[in-house]
């Protein structure tokens, strides 16, 4: 019960993040909003990785460089999903990123790369997929 | 409109590739500290960005005070999300996660809060929803019931390739 409260709380931040940042990046712009949002909320992950006094940041040495700045893609995300939300609204946002988030994910898991354990598709996430690109034929009829 | 899918669909394709390399830097290193250097290098990139496309123009806005506290909310996300995944396991809870999302975006556009363009709530958006939400379960949850139900029908092979 404690996990149900607590994903369905993921997804409404989640949505409630596209909102916030479609709505600043209209009125200071794009990539100010963008390094607002990331600032302060690294601050707020730094204080909590020295309040919690993590020190596993000692591990990142082992970490393989490519894998490490994938953080930086974030300045693609974000502007593609706010100049997205501007143009067609969250909820048609939201369907077209899951769906080439999962495709993605699919070809990863099927083909191993990026050191993933090679998983094959299943049929019923093709079926899956194929659901969702109905619903989103539907929402924009 | 075509423009906004195809970068939706760039979008989902990059949140895709960072959730698979922050996963590699999960093994090791904790999910704070995770989450604190993708912000950090996020942060980088999106200043470096800014500063390409509009150079000094990028400092000269004019901030109310509350996007200052917009950071908290991706904090926010990585919290609730690792708790659900730890109490329900990651399918089930990144599955809850994504039916929330879309949800809250009908929502959201029905009500047209914080100055987002209001879009009229119809049955046949309603209809749409529910089915990007199923076949989110099904992407999500088919491989977890495929393989209980192979289990069921062959327990020997099962046991005999230790799955489960």
């Amino acid at each position: 019960m404690k996990g149900i409260l607590f994903a369905l709380l993921g997804g409404f931040f989640l949505t409630f993040q596209s909102v916030a940042n479609a709505t600043i990046s209209n009125q200071i712009g794009s990539w100010q909003a963008a390094v607002m949002t990331q600032l302060t909320g690294f601050v707020l992950a730094f204080a909590i990785v020295l309040m919690i006094r993590d020190r596993s940041y000692r591990q990142l040495t082992e970490v393989s460089p490519l894998y490490a700045s994938g953080g930086m893609l974030a300045a693609i995300v974000l502007f593609s999903n706010m100049t997205a939300v501007h143009i067609m609204g969250v909820t048609m946002t939201i369907a077209v990123f899951l769906i080439a988030q999962l495709v993605l994910a699919l070809v990863i898991d099927s083909k191993g790369w990026f050191d993933m354990s090679q998983k094959k598709i299943g049929r019923t996430q093709i079926a899956g997929v194929l659901m969702m690109i109905a619903g989103v034929i539907i929402l924009k009829l | 409109m075509a423009l906004g899918i195809l970068l939706a669909i760039i979008g989902g394709a990059f949140v895709s590739i960072q959730n698979t390399f922050n996963a590699n830097v999960k093994m090791r290193v904790s999910v704070w500290t995770t989450t604190a250097l993708v912000l950090l290098l996020g942060f980088a990139a999106s200043l470096a960005a800014g500063l390409v496309f509009e150079g000094a123009g990028l400092f000269s806005f004019q901030a109310e005070p509350w996007f200052w506290f917009s950071g908290i909310v991706g904090v926010g996300v990585v919290a609730s999300v690792t708790q659900g995944v730890q109490n329900l396991g990651p399918s089930r809870a990144i599955s809850l996660v994504m039916v929330s999302q879309i949800f809250f975006g009908l929502m959201w556009d029905t009500l047209g809060w914080f100055g987002l363009e209001q879009v009229p709530f119809t049955w046949q958006s309603l209809f749409g929803v529910l089915l990007i939400s199923g076949g989110v379960l099904l992407f999500q949850l088919g491989p977890v019931l495929e393989q209980k139900r192979f289990v069921r029908l062959n327990p020997d092979i099962a046991k005999a390739n230790d799955w489960q």
